[in-house]
């Protein structure tokens, strides 16, 4: 099992957790987040705003998922055709073992 | 090293607090997040449920029952505790059997889940320790 946390803009939060609910990947965990890229912010003049608000999805899904899951939030976390700074980053990390609490039983 | 991740119910952050002190795992970060499971899509489980709040609501309209069976089954997203806990490898069963211990209800719904992820590295800010003598 991996655990794939999606960094996305907050407008965009709604819609990939719609689009991934109607994928099959229907759990999730959702964490507002503050944020800096590799752009280092955004500069307006001498005002730098280095702390921009995104959301955070957690999911943990099974490896063969991965490609899917990548697939649906890539697609509708971009901006445009091309995309745009700012849309976000996906990390994936893996996970040895998933409890269930109402049941005890491990596993997803 | 192991990071336990786990996403429980509000009301049961004390409870939890109190099992992973008992069992002695005392450091934890705590984070307030909005979550969702998998949808329930047996309706007879939450059924039970349902009728009392809806009691509670006092109120019959369309848009009251809708919310109530939507939080119940899933749908929304709805507000629960995550608790990020490091621990070493022989502690993560007896720690993970103390969450479910201390979250189970029986409401055979919405209790939580546990997450077990390989860590590859701590390090103690104050001693500069790391690996296994930072937690």
């Amino acid at each position: 099992m991996i655990m794939v946390r999606a960094i996305v803009r907050p407008d965009k939060k709604e819609v990939v957790l719609d689009e991934l609910s109607s994928a099959g990947f229907h759990a999730a965990t959702v964490v507002d987040v503050v944020g800096r890229g590799k752009q280092k912010g955004i500069k307006f003049g001498d005002i730098i705003y280095d702390e921009i608000p995104k959301s955070l999805i957690m999911l943990v899904i099974q490896d063969e998922d991965k490609d899917d899951v990548l697939d649906v939030i890539i697609r509708h976390a971009k901006t445009g055709e091309e995309g745009a700074f700012g849309d976000g980053k996906i990390f994936i990390s893996a996970t040895d073992e998933v409890y269930t609490v109402s049941s005890g039983v491990a596993g997803l | 090293m192991k990071e336990i991740i786990a996403v429980v119910r509000i009301n049961k952050v004390g409870a939890t607090k109190k099992a992973l002190v008992q069992a002695g795992a005392a450091g934890f970060t705590a984070l307030k997040v909005m979550g969702r499971g998998r949808l329930v899509e047996d309706k007879a489980v939450i059924a039970e449920r349902r009728a009392t709040l809806l009691a509670l609501a006092q109120k019959d309209d369309y848009n009251t029952e809708k919310l109530i069976t939507e939080f119940l089954d899933g749908t929304r997203l709805f507000p629960r505790r995550m608790f990020t806990v490091l621990a070493h490898d022989e502690d993560v069963s007896k720690i993970v059997k103390a969450i479910i211990e201390a979250n189970r209800t029986d409401y055979n719904v919405g209790d939580g889940k546990i997450f077990v992820l390989p860590v590859l590295d701590a390090v103690r800010v104050r001693t500069k320790e790391s690996g296994d003598a930072a937690i």
